[in-house]
This record gives C-alpha cells, sequence and structure tokens, in this order.
C-alpha cells in the first residue's frame, strides 16, 4: 500500500509540473524556439519516470508530445504540424523520450532486484552464523564435557595406582581404597554420559551388526562367572542375525542389563541372554531369576537416580545405569522395556532395529 | 630382549608420561618385565630418549604438556617398529581406533589397573619378539592350523572351510595375532581399495568365521571383539 501512495503522489506531482511548465512556457512561446521547448519536457519525462516508474514516463511522453505538438509548433494550438522539420523534432522528442524512460525504469527494476540479493543474502548469513555459532557451542560442550572427565579421571588414576601399590604390600585397606576409586570413576563416567545423551553430544554409529558378535561380547567381560550362571542362547543352527545398530552402545545396554541381574539374582541361579527376531526387529532378552521389580515401581526404574525403596545409600552404583541404558536403546530407534518372569524374576527386553542384506555375504 | 623360561623381558622400556605419580607406578608395574626402565616426563624429551635407547617398547601418555601424545606415536612409527602401549584418560573408541590406526599397538584407559598393563606390555613383549624370529607361515591356536602359503584351516585335523573373504580375514588377524586390527585395518587387508558396500559387511564375515573356527562362537575365544574398535587373533595360552 505504502508504494501505491507513494506512486500515486509522484503522479500528481509530475503532472502538476507538466501542466506549470507548459502554462510557463506558453506565455513566453514567442520568444523562444521550437527546439528549446523540447528540452524542459524531456527532463519533465526524466524526472517522472526516475520518481514514477515505467508508466508515468511513458504518460508524460505522450503527453508532452501532444502539448509540443499543440501549443508551440506552429500553426499555434492545433494538432497540425506545419513543416516537415517539425515532425522530425517532434518524433526524436517522443523517441528520446521513450527510449530514456525504458533505460531508467530498466535501471531501476535492476537495482531492485540487487537490493532484494542483497537482502537475501544478508539473511542467508545471518543465518549461517546462527548455524555456525549452535556448531560452535556443540563443539564447546563436547570439549567441556571430554576436558571434565579427563580432569575427573586423572587424580583417579593416581589414587588407584598408589592403592594399588600399597595393597601389594599387604594393606587390606588400600584394596577397599581401590575399589571405592572404581566406584567414582564409574559413577563419573555414568554422569557424564548422561549429561552427553541429554545434551545430544553422543556421537551414534548405526552400523551392520550381529546378535552373535554382540552377545559374544556381552559375555566377554564375564569370563569368571561359571558357565551355568551366565548362559547365552544363540540359535546356530539358523543363520546369523543382522541388524542395524550402534555395536558399543548396545553393548553398554546388555552388559548393565547383565551385571544388574548377576548382582540382585540369587547366586545359584542362571542368568540367560537370548538373541532373536522378531518381524523388523531384533530381540535380546536377559532374564534372571531374582526378586524382580514391585508392580508399582516397574516404570520408575528407568528414571535416573532411581534406588529402589530401601536399599542402603551406598549400594551399587549413582543408579543411572537403566536411565542411560533406556535413551541408548530409544535414540537408536530402539526400545528396552521389562517384564515380570512368572514364577518370579525378571526379564528385560532390548528391541533394536534388523537388517536384511542383499545380496546375503554367503554368496560374495 | 630376552626370554628364559617362557618370560619374555625387555632390556629397556621408556615411559613417556608428564605425571610423576603415575610415572613411578607405571615402573613398579614393569620392573620384572624390563630390565631398565627410562623415564620421560614431555613428548619432545622422550623422541629423544626413543632415538638414543631404542627401547624394546614404550608406555606413551596421551595427555602430554608439550604436544599431542598420538603425534609422538606417529613419529616413533615413521622410523621403527617398537611396540607402543598407550594410556589414555579418553574413553571414546573414536579416540581408540585414531590410535591404532596411528600406529599403536595396545592402549590401556586410565584408571588402569596396573596388573592389567603389565599383562599388556608382556603380551606386546611376546609378540615383538615372535615377529622378529619369522613371519610365520603356520599359524597354530587351540586344535586350530592356519598354513596361510597353502590356504588351509584345518580344525583337529578336520579340514574347515572357508569362502575366499574368511580365509582372507583370518589371515589378517591370525598373521598379526595378539594385535587388535581396527575395522578400517581390516577393511584394507582383505578389500584393498575396492570400492563398493562388500566392506560393510565385514562383521557378518566375521560372525560367520567364528561359526566355523570357534569351539564355542558365542563365547569366541580366538577371534576377539574389541567393541568400537576391531578385532583380534589370540594366541591361548
Amino acid at each position: 500500500m505504502i508504494l501505491g501512495i507513494r506512486s500515486f503522489t509522484s503522479w500528481l506531482i509530475w503532472l502538476a509540473v507538466l501542466i506549470v511548465l507548459t502554462i510557463v512556457m506558453h506565455g513566453v512561446r514567442q520568444d523562444i524556439e521550437e527546439a528549446h521547448v523540447v528540452i524542459p519536457y524531456l527532463l519533465v519525462v526524466l524526472g517522472g519516470s526516475a520518481t514514477g516508474g515505467r508508466a508515468l514516463g511513458f504518460t508524460l511522453a505522450g503527453l508532452s508530445f501532444l502539448l509540443i505538438d499543440y501549443y508551440f509548433q506552429v500553426p499555434f494550438d492545433t494538432l497540425s504540424v506545419g513543416k516537415p522539420l517539425d515532425w522530425v523534432v517532434l518524433l526524436a522528442f517522443l523517441a528520446t523520450a521513450a527510449v530514456a524512460t525504458q533505460l531508467l525504469a530498466r535501471a531501476q527494476d535492476e537495482a531492485r532486484e540487487a537490493q532484494r540479493r542483497t537482502r537475501e543474502v544478508e539473511e542467508l548469513s545471518r543465518l549461517a552464523e546462527h548455524a555456525e555459532a549452535l556448531r560452535e557451542a556443540n563443539r564447546l560442550k563436547d570439549m567441556l564435557l571430554a576436558s571434565v572427565s579427563h580432569d575427573l579421571r586423572t587424580p583417579l588414576t593416581t589414587i588407584k595406582a598408589l592403592a594399588q601399590e600399597v595393597a601389594a604390600s599387604g594393606d587390606g585397606r588400600a584394596r577397599i581404597i581401590e575399589e571405592q576409586a572404581d566406584r567414582l570413576s564409574r559413577m563419573v563416567a555414568d554422569l557424564l554420559d548422561l549429561s552427553r545423551i541429554k545434551a545430544g553430544a553422543l556421537p551414534l554409529h548405526a552400523e551392520i551388526n550381529t546378535s552373535d558378535d554382540l552377545v559374544g561380547a556381552v559375555a566377554a567381560p564375564f569370563a569368571s562367572v561359571p558357565r551355568e550362571r551366565l548362559k547365552t542362547i544363540l540359535h546356530l543352527d539358523q543363520p546369523a542375525l543382522v541388524g542395524r545398530f550402534d555395536f558399543v552402545q548396545s553393548l553398554r545396554i546388555l552388559g548393565n542389563l547383565v551385571e544388574n541381574a548377576l548382582r540382585f539374582a540369587p547366586d545359584d541361579s542362571p542368568v540367560e541372554i537370548e538373541a532373536t527376531r522378531d518381524g523388523a526387529m531384533l530381540v535380546f532378552t536377559v532374564r534372571d531369576r531374582g526378586p524382580g521389580v514391585p508392580e508399582g515401581e516397574r516404570e520408575r526404574i528407568f528414571e535416573p537416580f532411581y534406588r529402589p525403596d530401601g536399599s542402603p545409600p551406598d549400594a551399587g552404583r549413582a543408579g543411572l545405569g537403566l536411565a542411560i541404558a533406556r535413551n541408548l536403546a530409544e535414540l537408536q530407534g530402539g526400545t528396552l522395556t521389562y517384564a515380570s518372569l512368572a514364577g518370579g524374576g525378571s526379564a528385560f527386553t532390548l528391541r533394536l532395529p534388523a537388517a536384511d542384506l542383499e545380496p546375503p555375504p554367503a554368496s560374495l | 630382549m630376552t626370554q628364559s623360561a617362557g618370560v619374555v623381558r625387555a632390556r629397556t622400556v621408556l615411559v613417556i608420561e608428564d605425571d610423576a605419580q603415575i610415572r613411578r607406578a607405571v615402573k613398579t608395574a614393569l620392573a620384572d618385565s624390563a630390565e631398565r626402565i627410562v623415564e620421560a616426563a614431555n613428548g619432545r624429551e622422550g623422541l629423544g630418549l626413543a632415538a638414543s635407547w631404542r627401547p624394546d617398547l614404550v608406555v606413551l601418555d596421551l595427555g602430554l604438556p608439550d604436544m599431542p601424545g598420538i603425534e609422538v606415536c606417529r613419529e616413533i612409527r615413521s622410523w621403527s617398529k617398537m611396540p607402543v602401549v598407550v594410556l589414555t584418560a579418553r574413553h571414546s573408541e573414536d579416540e581408540k581406533v585414531a590410535l591404532l590406526d596411528a600406529g599403536a599397538d595396545d592402549y590401556v584407559t586410565k584408571p588402569f589397573s596396573t596388573k592389567e598393563l603389565a599383562a599388556r606390555v608382556r603380551a606386546q613383549l611376546r609378540r615383538a619378539l615372535a615377529s622378529s624370529l619369522s613371519a610365520e607361515a603356520v599359524v597354530t591356536a587351540d586344535e586350530l592350523r592356519i598354513d596361510l602359503p597353502a590356504r588351509r584351516v584345518t580344525r583337529a585335523g578336520e579340514d574347515v572351510h572357508l569362502t575366499p573373504i574368511e580365509f582372507d580375514i583370518l589371515r589378517a588377524i591370525a598373521s598379526q595375532a595378539g594385535r587388535t586390527l581396527t575395522h578400517q585395518q581390516i577393511f584394507d587387508a582383505v578389500w584393498g581399495n575396492a570400492v563398493g558396500n562388500a566392506q560393510q559387511y565385514l562383521r557378518v564375515h566375521i560372525t560367520n568365521l567364528r561359526r566355523k573356527i570357534e569351539r564355542d562362537p558365542a563365547k569366541p575365544r580366538l577371534v576377539v571383539t574389541e567393541p568400537g574398535v576391531g578385532y583380534r587373533f589370540e594366541l591361548p595360552r
């Protein structure tokens, strides 16, 4: 609308100028040469097209043409033209005015386009700067977490190393120092990881992996646990189950579940890990014959800092394991759920995206 | 390096670590594995000592005050094959992969158990000694026998039928037994510069390989997974 008002004003102004010019020059038309009349009109046309655009320019040119012909060409006050040379002057005026209007208008269009582009570029660069700032903030967050982790671990390394040295000389208390240093270092790791997950700063590498490989790696750190206590169930008579998931983080989830199961279930009861496939998902189940989780707490166990009622404050870890595990499962497009077992015990089920290989690698 | 009654002992081990307490702990842990332990508190000094002492093994801390430990590792690797065992406070797998790709032989994450460190160092010394004696044409582990030139694998005397790719993977890791190879290093050894998506199936091939050569594929002992990093062929002791 603002543009409409502005162009309306310039139409009014330039038509007024045209009228005033005609009146003024009409008064002195006996004293000026015809060719000199043309110049002021040309100026009006140029001025009009510069401020009012193409339409105003052409209108002024047309009007000027008629005014010049009518008032300033002999015979005066008629539209007829006396000499052929006068035609030349008139037509030259019209042509000059039209070309000038056209050129000016085009220049203005281009200027406007250039301005629009500049604004666009500015807008884009503002956006880019913003994205850059976000990336930078993320990087700093990453670096901060890494450096906090480094700073917390270095003194723990020294404490642990010295405790091992003292323990070697036979002081039993040193063993406790070492255990507590280990505990603290696990808690630090858990806290850092939870903050990494929450900050979206945990890199995930979803790749083709097999359930054999994952289950084998879950069992590996528990090599000292008797075979009857920790059972791995893989269906070796069928082709290997393949999925697309982050090996390290999935290992962490299952490792945590197995550790919990071994801790809470009676020493003589078995803990099982089984891998199967259900439609588009791989299913990893960790089963134990422990006390299970009371009805009302089956979702609460996945909350950070959860601790079973009545457990001593220094039992085990900070209560972050299952919260981290569920977050890690969901980050990979999977789920982690709990179900109680008939006859007592718990079953934790991790579902991760399965994959179908094309072509099957056996043929390679 | 010396070997007596099956125990490998280094003549010289170089420890590059800026923290004096940790340096002392490392020294104590390795007392039985080395006749002499040389210490450096920063990277420059460490590189100088590595060149002058030609140690049998280097224990290298990554967080050095004057230069990144990974640079020290690369520099040593540019002129020597001496085993490098890295101490790192970072627990990220990407970091470990970068270390191995830079030529480190093994790593121990802080806070580490001194026993664990000593065991890793002994394993690297044994491996270095074995590979200096001869490049073995036949690798035996448990009841498994791998004849590398003949491309023949037997288990308890029975032929094991491997696909060409399975054999290539086995050869890559078994010829460097005791050393973790990154996924990338195995890709390069098996597929060379081939382009295509065959490489993403490495883990599937490993699984199929294990099912053929492991006594219990659910608890593999020969082909060991180093999560997020790669695979290692273990010679059972």
